[in-house]
């Protein structure tokens, strides 16, 4: 379990986390969302005593990181994808944080098989491709069998295979009941993988919910209709009780499914020339809610124009 | 029991908990798992030694004449004034190659204890340059009085002679620690190096050129100074103190900057 608490930090006059609560629960993947510069890392960073909060408590299992007294047998992490030496073999690389904690060096061999390392971990690591190198830094950070498990953006860089192989691993961890937190920028991503979204923009904690209410939630549809008779269409829905929006030359409905839309027009005898029911993704909805707090907006060039 | 309950009970068993020893053999993995360790190490004894005996094969007829006004004492650990450069590296080095490759939030994840680590490293990073620094005095020494002997101005190995080859060994170990003090305050191999090879070396040199009691006292007191007398039977420079009281000096010198290392270390951000 990891538990923040009015958790805060500032660099200068930026406040990258604003006072954050939060808990996660083991025994499910807690996905972390938010946009770039949103305060994943720096969250992440406090919860392993790397970054000292400005003000504030982060605990795993009831204890800060940095009185652990077995550090790596507590939380492992995988925080920066290349934090290792380049010169230095990945079985190098796993033996010293092996010894650092007392751990035996047969984990090494076991966690080079779990990531599928094996066969290169005598090579220099910085001839490692990105995927490799984020491989190397899972095995580091599962070495010490913790029950905690800290993973920022553990699919950058990684082909099809390799996400899919994350996820599994993500899902394989918390069944086994430890507490699994997940940092994306993909709301798509943390839809196939988390069980609960705990959502940051600006430092601020925007949702903190399971992933199926906040798809419930957040992920609306609507019925888009187009006909020559959209006036009279528009007028019979609002007084069936709907909501009804005109956009551009079609009506948006929501609260009523297409099939019943059609028997509706149907028995007034008008024409329609498109039924469509629209769902908008998740990435939508996620935008939608950190609209207002991504800091870094790329403008369109009507937006640039205006 | 679930999974959950017996993965946080063993985390808390107290045979599992980390001491000083687990992080000082992580330490000693890292250093040696690295190739910087060991040309860094191979140049010092190449450059201690082997400038040594160079010097010492140049210059034994002119020591043994009537015009020479050095002594054969200032040559036999000659060449460990250019090998110290081989110390400040390796030192620097074992704290900054892991700010330029991330691998320092890797680090202290593992060992939150900040100071467990610089201990660790300082401990086999001077550990391992005496005794290598004084091996390589002892092969200059070996080579070189080869040389001296031939004209007749050989040195036994015993009195200032003995102390200028463990103080070879003790001169580098302390460059060594200062090193990784430096590399700990500015976290950039390029900048710790070039800073304290400029201190050590340059500005030691310099200051001789300051006048009057002040100027004397400065010169004293530099780390390359202070620290070197030691490593040598007979210093070139006359200004000096003894070797024991300039060592003295040395040491303190480095004990604060470690001191600084240590507090830096704590306060800031991984
Ligand atoms: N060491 C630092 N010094 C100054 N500002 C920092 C530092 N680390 C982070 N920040 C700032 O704090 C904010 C949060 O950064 P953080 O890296 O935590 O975001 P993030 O959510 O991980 O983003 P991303 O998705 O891009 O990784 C950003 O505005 C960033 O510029
Ligand atoms: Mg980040």
């Amino acid at each position: 379990m990891i538990r923040a608490q009015a958790l805060s930090k500032t660099f200068g006059d930026k406040t990258a986390v604003d006072a954050i609560d939060f808990t996660v629960k083991p025994g499910r993947v807690t996905g972390f969302l938010g946009p770039n510069g949103a305060g994943k890392s720096t969250t992440m960073r406090m919860i392993l005593g790397l970054d000292a909060p400005t003000s504030g408590t982060v605990t795993v299992n009831g204890h800060r990181h940095l009185t652990s007294p077995a550090p790596l047998r507590s939380i492992g992490a995988l925080i920066d994808a290349h934090a290792f030496h380049p010169g230095r073999s990945a079985r190098d690389h796993l033996r010293w944080l092996a010894a650092s904690n007392g751990i035996p060096t047969t984990r090494v061999g076991e966690v080079l098989e779990l990531v599928g390392l094996e066969s290169v971990a005598g090579q220099r690591a910085g001839r490692y491709s990105l995927g490799m190198g984020q491989r190397l830094g899972i095995a580091a950070a599962l070495i010490g069998d913790p029950p905690v498990v800290v993973l920022d953006e553990p699919v950058n860089g990684l082909d099809p295979e390799g996400i899919r192989w994350v996820r599994a691993l993500a899902r394989r961890l918390a069944e086994e009941g430890r507490t699994v937190f997940v940092s994306s920028h993909l709301m798509s991503e943390m839809a196939l993988t988390a069980d609960h979204l705990i959502v940051i923009g600006r430092g601020q904690i925007l949702a903190d919910t399971s992933t199926e209410d906040f798809i419930a939630t957040h992920a609306v549809s609507y019925v888009r209709v187009k006909s020559p008779a959209r006036a009279e269409i528009g007028a019979l829905l609002t007084r069936a009780g709907h909501e009804v929006e005109v956009v551009d030359n079609a009506l948006h409905v929501q609260g009523i499914d297409p099939a019943a839309i059609g028997d509706l027009v149907h028995r007034h005898g008008l024409a329609v020339h498109e039924l469509t029911l629209v769902r908008s993704s998740l990435e939508d909805a996620f935008m939608t809610l950190t609209a207002d707090s991504v800091e870094y907006v790329s403008k369109t060039r009507e937006e640039v124009a205006a | 029991m679930t999974a959950t309950a017996v993965v946080a009970e063993r985390a808390a068993d107290t045979a599992t908990r980390q001491d000083f020893g687990d992080v000082l053999r992580a330490e000693w993995i890292k250093l040696r798992s690295v190739r910087s360790t060991w040309w860094t190490l191979g140049s010092l004894v190449v450059l201690g030694a082997g400038l040594t005996i160079v010097m010492c094969w140049g210059n034994a007829d002119w020591l043994a004449s009537e015009g020479a006004d050095e002594s054969p004492g200032s040559f036999i650990t000659w060449g460990m004034m250019i090998a110290q450069i081989t110390a400040v590296v390796l030192g620097v080095l074992a704290v900054t190659n892991e700010y330029s490759t991330g691998m320092v939030r890797t680090t202290f994840a593992a060992v939150p204890r900040r100071s467990r680590v610089l201990l660790a490293k300082s401990l086999l990073v001077a550990g391992l340059l005496f005794v290598v620094g004084t091996a390589t005095a002892l092969i200059g020494y070996f080579g070189g009085n080869y040389f001296l002997d031939r004209e007749g101005v050989g040195m036994a190995l015993e009195g200032d002679v003995l102390r200028a080859m463990y103080g070879s060994g003790l001169y580098m170990a302390g460059l060594g620690l200062l090193s990784i003090a430096v590399g700990t305050l500015l976290r950039h191999t390029a900048g710790a190096i070039t800073i304290t090879i400029a201190v050590v070396f340059v500005i030691s040199g310099m200051v001789a050129l300051i006048p009057g009691d002040i100027g004397l006292f400065i010169e004293r007191v530099m780390p390359g100074n202070a620290g070197s007398v030691i490593a040598t039977p007979v210093t070139f420079n006359p200004n000096l103190l003894d070797a024991w009281p300039s060592f003295a000096i040395f040491a303190g010198e480095v004990a604060v900057l470690m001191a600084m290392a240590a507090v830096a270390l704590r306060r800031r951000d991984a």
